[in-house]
């Protein structure tokens, strides 16, 4: 049969479409260039406003940077800004938090996984999806009346006194309670993408159903996995509300003892904010941008970690 | 000839479906069996009952049974874990741990317990060189496997079933993502192999079986229609199915 087809056709088609192509190429250019515009902004702006404190000339008196970047005593009243103590504090409870939060994670998924019986599956990923979407506020005042008690419980049992059980102890059970879910999400879809193959190519060497989980299927879905920590860390780092309602904002440190009360960079950043204009207000992005250089760190070492485990034996 | 698998009355279904019908076959040991037939004949399938790995697959049953070097791989108390490991396996498509060269091989000794770093030293090369792959990757053994080319890659597969000194080496369409020179590695690889192992080869090119196999099985719906030796089988087919397959009028 013939239909003609190529009669069919309008004149012109090809240039239009071409033309089409052209404008669609623009639109898209557009959108990345107002996303992108948007980053290189805003960080040149927490660059410029967190770096004035330091700098000769500055209309609100002025900081040394030597004694902000080492100091141990943070008084806004007294105009003393030392984030060397909060900066140790803030690495001890998101690295804490991960360290509690990672294997369970990561051995949920591996049972969400390859484990549960088919039925469970999507329940329980629904449910991990839940968690890792309920609003930080909520957690915290979760955390200010549950894991404060909890605290101080331990803390009795122990024969030590605690803040009314704010601690660096509930940080960390907190952080790690709100990374959990990031990390297993992400841990889940990493262990699923992995290639059944592989999975086969261990069982058919005689490898047990445990030995394929941790050697193969594991070290195969390292990228994504590491993916999770990394998310997760980063929002360990960057959690400031919930933070907030139980570290007890100490004012000195660094704090090592799991019972005292702590501060982190983000909770410092939240806490007593009255005026936008001023020191007060500027030095809250040093603390900002500070944060920013010791996240991108904890990311690399990461990332270095990742180098290093999981390659075989 | 010496028996290695003795195949009775096996038949297989997935769910209600039989996949495989009445099949009856003897495969000699350090002789290499190819499996012939269209797609979805059933190959396959049977070839991973040799391993049992179809057990893995949810409502798949069994029925009769396979005996290797006498012994019923069926039985209740076989250990399948023990079992595969004197069946390997290579895959259709190369399927190497994302690991190194070194690990890659090492695996298999080392989920039996095996760490002694010149045992697993001495496995590896030995392995590599059975493989024929040793001289292309012994100044990179500690570089990840999936650096390799596909055909070195399959190799390092074969390699890795080699180090576990199996009696049988089942490949299930080993080259069928290769290229041609890749391919022809493979099979010469194979003829050598034969003399130490029992291989069982799946394969989609009559060329191939021809060329690399001792005796060949013809699979049809499930069913075994013919076999014999592969000389035989390809110039005197018993069966006119076998016929018109080998000659091209099918498939």
């Amino acid at each position: 049969m013939e239909s003609n087809l190529k009669a069919r056709i309008r004149p012109g088609q090809a240039r239009r479409k071409q033309r089409t192509d052209r404008t669609v190429r623009a639109v898209f250019f557009l959108a990345a260039l107002i996303s992108g515009s948007c980053i290189v902004l805003i960080t040149l702006f927490i660059l410029m406003k967190g770096i004035q404190p330091f700098l000769p000339g500055y209309a609100y008196g002025s900081v040394s940077l030597k004694d902000f970047l080492l100091g141990t005593l943070w008084r806004q009243d007294q105009g003393v800004y030392g984030v060397g103590f909060i900066v140790i504090n803030t690495l001890i409870s998101a690295f804490g938090a991960l360290l509690l939060a990672f294997p369970i994670a990561v051995l949920t998924a591996l049972f969400i996984v390859k484990i549960a019986p088919k039925p469970v599956k999507p329940l329980m990923k629904t449910v991990v999806e839940l968690l890792a979407s309920i609003p930080s506020v909520v957690y915290g005042v979760f955390a200010a009346g549950v894991i404060t008690s909890l605290v101080k419980g331990l803390a009795s049992l122990a024969g030590v006194s605690t803040a009314g059980g704010s601690s660096l102890l509930a940080v960390i059970l907190l952080l790690a309670i709100m990374i959990f879910p990031t990390i297993t999400s992400l841990a889940v879809t990493a262990i699923e993408a992995v290639d059944p193959d592989l999975e086969l190519g261990s069982l058919a060497l005689g490898a047990s159903a445990t030995q394929t989980h941790f050697k193969v299927v594991l070290a195969s879905a390292k990228s994504g996995i590491f993916a999770g920590a990394i998310l997760g860390l980063g929002r360990a780092f960057g959690e400031a509300t919930a933070v907030a309602m139980v570290a007890g904002n100490k004012l000195f440190g660094p704090t090592f003892n799991l019972f005292d009360i702590t501060r982190t960079l983000t909770s410092t950043m939240l806490a007593g904010l009255k005026e936008t204009t001023g020191l007060d207000y500027d030095i809250r992005f040093s603390v900002g941008l500070l944060l920013m250089v010791v996240i991108l760190l904890s990311n690399l070492s990461l990332n270095w970690v990742k180098k290093k485990v999981g390659n075989g034996q | 000839m010496e028996t290695c698998f003795e195949v009775k009355d096996l038949n297989l279904y997935y769910g209600e479906k039989q996949a495989l019908k009445q099949l009856n076959l003897t495969i000699g040991k350090n002789r290499v069996t190819a499996l012939i037939g269209p797609s979805g004949c059933g190959k396959s399938t049977f070839l991973r009952c040799l391993n049992r790995m179809n057990d893995l697959i949810e409502n798949c049953r069994i029925s009769g049974e396979i005996r290797l070097l006498g012994e019923n791989i069926y039985d209740s108390k076989t250990n399948v874990v023990q079992l595969r490991t004197e069946v390997g396996m290579v895959f259709q498509k190369p399927n190497p741990f994302p690991m190194s060269i070194y690990d890659n091989i090492a695996y298999g000794p080392r989920c039996q317990g095996i760490r002694d770093k010149k045992v697993l030293d001495g496995v590896v090369e030995h392995s590599l060189k059975s493989a024929a792959l040793w001289e292309e990757v012994k100044d990179r053994l500690h570089d990840s496997a999936l650096a390799l080319s596909g055909g070195q890659q399959q190799r390092l597969c074969i390699a890795r079933a080699i180090a576990m000194e199996p009696e049988v080496i089942l490949m299930d369409e080993p080259t069928s993502a290769l290229d041609p020179i890749a391919t022809a590695k493979i099979e010469e690889l194979i003829e050598q192999l034969k003399t130490t192992y029992t291989i069982v080869i799946v394969t989609h090119s009559m060329q191939q079986a021809s060329r690399v196999s001792d005796d060949t099985a013809f699979f049809l719906l499930g069913e075994i229609v013919e076999a014999d030796t592969t000389r035989k089988l390809f110039s005197k087919p018993a069966d006119q199915r076998t016929e018109d397959y080998i000659t091209g009028r099918f498939g």
